[in-house]
């Protein structure tokens, strides 16, 4: 019977106690899988990558703006390591996402360098906006690396993915989640700068 | 046999214990009601994403726009839907910064009131006029919604179901619309135009 009321003291106890909250979507969850959840559970930058991702996945090449996209998402995510403070990145990443919700809803295609442009700051943005709050550095460590994985992953799936909305009416959709996603961006921006 | 009768009432005892601890472990685990949904990501969502579904001036007009891209055919059909959201937006804004638009309820019920008449007179002005028009009352619409975007939720998750919600609305009046391939589902859909105008009308009439 000791035995019993141990166990179910321990039960109540482990169960009832609440867990580190890491900056993380889902609490509890931290991590590689934390960081990896991130990019997909943080509304502004799942509504980014699919808006990069529709974006790029409309043109013929991908490669250099992915790369772009990577390699500022590192530099963003070595950056945070180094204990890097608030910054402006959430703000940007909201304007990246309005600016090119709005050339999605237009069917525009700018200079590839403009492309280029588009894909590295929304890819810095997104690092920077992550920075995982917790105490332990290796934790921290893990959560960017997850981070960086869910971002790249992301990332890749809805280009792939836009290599397939071919159609008349399926590129109709994509103008139409476009400027979803523009005007949404446009509301969170002017509500954060009236706040 | 004592022995067993022993062992038996051990047995159920045991049980009923467990079952007290486990009553009283489910007691201190329970976590106060939450009768405020509308805070965290799916709250922030669900909350925007109704939040246009229970405004019958809102809904009629965006049915109407929906209904009069139909009506008009190929690029209003999808350019009218594509153009709302953004001039939506651009009004949303301005109902956040606090800049003042005159009549904003008024322009609300006549937006329903002339795009209803537009659908039920079966009008078809150049698409530009149609678009600056749609997109005039887009201002109205967008700045009386963006003024009402709660501080507490989540502000994207929110503001995505809005627009998300909007956009079903022009969907489900541009699927109605369709109905004007066929005679009788022209019929259809000017009466709801019509109907849609005089529901406007409905609500002007209570602001005045």
């Amino acid at each position: 019977m000791n035995g019993c009321l141990r166990l179910l003291l321990i039960l109540v106890a482990v169960s009832s106690a609440n867990a580190a909250f890491a900056h993380v979507p889902i609490v509890g969850v931290g991590g590689v899988s934390g960081g990896l959840l991130h990019p997909y559970l943080v509304p502004a930058h799942a509504m980014s990558l699919l808006a990069l991702g529709l974006f790029i996945g409309r043109q013929h090449e991908q490669g250099i703006a992915l790369l772009a996209f990577a390699t500022a998402l590192i530099a963003g995510l070595v950056a945070l390591t180094f204990a890097v403070g608030e910054t402006l990145a959430g703000e940007v990443l909201l304007g990246n996402a309005a600016i090119v919700g709005i050339l999605l809803a237009g069917a525009w295609i700018p200079p590839k360098p403009l492309t280029w442009i588009v894909a590295a700051v929304t890819g810095i943005a997104i690092a920077l906006d992550s920075p995982p709050e917790t105490t332990s550095i290796e934790e921290a460590d893990l959560m960017l690396l997850g981070t960086g994985l869910g971002a790249l992953s992301a990332l890749g799936a809805v280009v792939g993915g836009a290599g397939y909305l071919t159609r008349p009416w399926q590129r109709l959709g994509v103008r139409i989640v476009g400027s979803w996603i523009a005007a949404s961006a446009i509301l969170v921006l002017a509500l954060t700068l009236a706040r | 046999m004592i022995g067993k009768r022993f062992l038996r009432q051990r047995i159920f005892i045991v049980p009923r214990l467990l079952l007290h601890l486990f009553s009283l472990a489910l007691i201190l685990l329970a976590s106060s009601a939450s009768a405020h949904v509308g805070d965290g990501l799916a709250g922030g969502f669900l909350g925007g994403f109704e939040h246009p579904l229970f405004g019958p001036d809102h809904v009629v007009a965006m049915v109407a726009v929906g209904l009069w891209g139909a009506f008009l055919g190929a690029p209003a059909i999808w350019l009218l839907p594509v153009v709302f959201p953004l001039v939506m937006a651009f009004g949303g804004a301005l109902g956040i910064l606090g800049v003042p638009v005159p009549g904003i309820e008024t322009g609300i019920a006549v937006s329903a009131i002339v795009l209803g008449l537009m659908v039920a007179l079966a009008a078809r002005p150049p698409l530009w006029i149609a678009a600056v028009l749609v997109g005039a009352f887009a201002i109205f619409h967008g700045h009386a919604h963006g003024a009402e975007l709660p501080p507490g939720a989540d502000a994207v998750a929110y503001s995505l179901g809005f627009v998300v919600a909007t956009g079903m609305l022009h969907l489900c009046g541009i699927a109605f619309g369709l109905l004007t391939r066929w005679p009788a589902g022209r019929i259809a859909v000017r009466a709801a135009g019509g109907a849609i105008a005089l529901a406007g009308a409905v609500f002007l009439s209570r602001l005045i």
